[in-house]
């Protein structure tokens, strides 16, 4: 279902993707792990082609997009996004639109991407809302939701393009502890439910929870992965010891 | 060392004493003028020699020398008190103000010897006798009389007799221009069907011209004559003596036929004499002053028109312009780059003059009103687009990603998400810029638009009345201004999406 074949991305001379492989089946949950600027925000940006990489191949559902080719034409520019609505993309910041409501938010890609009519956009993003206890807050703005139920809206608000794949960038670092409990609910409903995800997050916890397969990224390669019974309790090499010690200490 | 240090000091001296010198100069001088021109051993007269053949104008084989038969009567003039000439331009139909404030000593440049002149001024004895001419395209037929030009969109200088006779008669449509060339251009651009002006100017402009003819017999004779201030008795008998010299010995006579200009009527110039002219300057009333209310606000009404429709030129070219600089492809890119980099960096008279005096050229034709609302329109929409580029440069580029992420194409994203956030941000530099505009519109009087402050400057010249006329008509403004700008703010509340 997705396959990513030899990603490389560099900024300037710097090389922070160094022949990323990566393969993931249907129903699966993943989630990326490692230090800090190892590469792993920069390799979901990727996927759904808020970078482009250098070179490489990445496929999701069918549409493979060839990084070595740059994005010129219409045709290209189209391959592209069909890519990026097989991919949904749930933000650190959010992102949510501030000049319209919750609902708003999550009915503006049905509507305006897929042409739904108002009425049966409408219908669906409230059910979405519900789906992430926010039901109430359809009228509000995005400044009147707390951190937690903005990035849950901004959850509603992917779903509701019907992605194959929902990735998920550190999606409740930018919360206060007591918030992202919240969050991470829903993302717990939504791999029980089979959801395709791949998530980059701190959250060691939930990893060892919900993930299928951990990947643990390193100096922009794929440091080690496998279950996460494995990269947890029996991590095969010392970088990956090194830093779960770490993160668990802290 | 020393020594030069006593003579940088000795220079400073010098110079205070000469500053201390004309800083008296204008008491000494409201008690005798003429005494003043002697010892300066200068004759001051102020013309407008933008557009000014035949009276004082830059000679075309050398430019940087005046001629005319003004010229040469004013160099005369001076040789007769015993002194030189230095002519003074200034703006012909701001004439008299100028010299009330003490710009030059004597007006000399066709103003003509009427009641209402000699209201305001003391006047000379007459230099020339001129008469009205009717000027019109060389295959028009008919029009040789005053009677003919009912209903006829009749040319006339600001300020002229010419325009005063329009006046009167309520059939013509009478247009004024700030000067000569002007008219002659829009009577063979055919936005007028005559033009009416005073004969040595239809002499020189249109005899030789063979797109232009003088129609009819020339008419209304009046006196061209020097003008003084009132309190310069002195000057006024020295130079009313000089004239009737030159009259006596035909020295004026030899000027005239120079420039193919005497005519059997110059003989009244040695005949003349002088009816007793009203010396009392009228007080202006409020009765008076609340009579010129109508002509503002019509005035007022016109800018108004003039902003709205130039202003919503502007935001409309401006938003394409922006979205050709920041989306376009390489080129288009760039052309929209030079577009608001000339705009910004040339004037806006100029671009005014172009689209009105030059396009006519290439055969595009465009009324004042059209050709002001393009000029500004056009200059403003590179202003607008600079507001926009800013207004969509502070949307954070999360919102774009978001966008994008969601499928949106990139016009989808500049539509849905894009745009309606940067509204909320341009709205208080466009406002600006709206106000600014007002303002702006003043500039295109020079197209023969009368716009409020057009009118403020006739009115005020006429009646020699700047404070109380100037204090209405920006009243006017700040009128059409400040609701302009709550409105601004109302919209700015209303779209407001952050309600905390």
């Amino acid at each position: 279902m997705i396959t990513v074949e030899q990603l490389i991305k560099s900024y300037n001379s710097v090389r922070v993707l160094q022949g990323i492989n990566h393969t993931q089946t249907r129903g699966e949950a993943v989630v990326l792990i490692g230090p800090s600027g190892c590469g792993k925000s920069t390799f979901l940006r990727c996927l759904n082609q808020l970078e482009t990489a250098d070179s490489g191949r990445i496929t999701i559902d069918g549409v493979t997009i060839d990084a070595s080719r740059p994005v010129r034409n219409g045709q290209e520019r189209e391959q592209q996004r069909q890519l990026r609505l097989r991919a949904g993309m749930v933000f650190q910041s959010f992102n949510l639109f501030p000049h319209l409501t919750a609902l708003q938010n999550v009915t503006v890609g049905p509507m305006v991407v897929k042409g739904r009519p108002q009425p049966e956009a409408e219908g669906v993003a409230r059910g979405l809302l519900a789906k992430v206890g926010l039901e109430a807050k359809a009228a509000s703005y995005p400044a009147q939701l707390s951190g937690g139920q903005q990035q849950r809206v901004a959850i509603a608000r992917a779903l509701a393009m019907q992605p194959k794949v929902l990735l998920l960038d550190e999606p409740t670092s930018a919360l206060d502890p007591e918030l992202r409990e919240e969050v991470l609910r829903v993302m717990r409903q939504l791999a029980e439910e089979g959801m395709t995800m791949i998530v980059v997050t701190h959250e060691m916890q939930f990893a060892r929870d919900v993930a299928d397969q951990v990947v643990f990224f390193e100096g922009g390669r794929v440091g080690e992965s496998g279950p996460p019974e494995q990269i947890f309790s029996n991590p095969q090499h010392e970088r990956t010891r090194e830093f779960l010690r770490r993160v668990v200490t802290k | 060392m020393s020594n030069s240090c006593a003579q940088r000091r000795l220079v400073y001296c010098y110079v205070a004493v000469v500053v201390l010198a004309h800083w008296q100069c204008p008491t000494i001088a409201a008690a005798d003028h003429l005494e003043q021109i002697r010892q300066r051993g200068e004759l001051r007269w102020g013309a407008d020699a933008e557009g000014g053949a035949p009276y004082v104008y830059p000679d075309p084989e050398h430019p940087e020398r005046l001629i005319g038969f003004e010229f040469e009567l004013a160099e005369a003039l001076a040789t007769q008190l015993g002194v030189r000439a230095t002519m003074v331009q200034n703006q012909w139909d701001q004439l008299i103000p100028a010299l009330d404030r003490g710009n030059f000593d004597i007006i000399l440049n066709g103003l003509e010897l009427t009641a209402e002149n000699q209201q305001r001024i003391a006047m000379s004895r007459p230099y020339y006798v001129y008469a009205q001419q009717i000027v019109t395209r060389s295959e028009t037929t008919g029009l040789s009389g005053m009677t003919n030009l009912d209903n006829k969109v009749v040319g006339v200088l600001s300020g002229s007799v010419a325009e005063r006779l329009l006046k009167q008669t309520t059939n013509v449509v009478w247009k004024s221009y700030p000067g000569n060339v002007e008219t002659f251009a829009d009577l063979k651009n055919r936005r007028l069907e005559a033009v009416l002006v005073d004969l040595p100017i239809a002499i020189h402009y249109a005899r030789p011209d063979p797109m232009l003819k003088l129609s009819g017999a020339p008419f209304a004779p009046g006196y061209y004559a020097i003008g003084i201030l009132r309190q310069d008795q002195t000057l006024l008998v020295a130079i009313n003596s000089a004239l009737e010299r030159m009259a006596g010995d035909h020295s004026l006579e030899r000027i005239y036929q120079k420039y193919s200009l005497w005519d059997e009527r110059q003989q009244a110039l040695s005949d003349y004499r002088p009816e007793a002219a009203p010396t009392t300057k009228p007080c202006i009333t409020l009765r008076e002053r609340l009579g010129y209310l109508p002509l503002l606000l019509k005035a007022a009404v016109t800018t108004a028109e003039l902003s709205v429709f130039a202003m919503a030129l502007a935001v409309i070219a401006g938003l394409a312009i922006v979205l050709l600089r920041l989306y376009g492809s390489g080129p288009i890119q760039w052309l929209a780059q030079a577009y608001v980099e000339v705009i910004r960096g040339t004037p806006l008279l100029i671009q005014l003059f172009l689209i009105y005096y030059g396009l006519p050229e290439i055969g595009i034709r465009l009324n004042a009103f059209c050709a002001a609302v393009l000029g500004l329109g056009l200059n403003y929409a590179a202003s607008e687009a600079e507001n926009y580029r800013a207004g969509i440069q502070a949307i954070p580029r999360g919102q774009t990603e978001a966008a994008l992420a969601l499928g949106m194409t990139r016009w989808q994203t500049l539509r849905q998400v894009v745009l309606p956030q940067a509204a909320r941000v341009v709205i208080p530099p466009v406002t600006n810029d709206f106000i600014a505009m007002f303002k702006d519109t003043s500039i295109v009087s020079v197209i023969t638009m009368v716009e409020l402050t057009k009118q403020y400057g006739m009115l005020a010249a006429s009646n020699s009345d700047y404070i109380v006329v100037g204090l209405m008509t920006a009243g006017i403004y700040f009128g059409l201004s400040y609701p302009a700008s709550l409105f601004a703010n109302w919209l700015e509340t209303r779209l407001r999406y952050d309600h905390c």
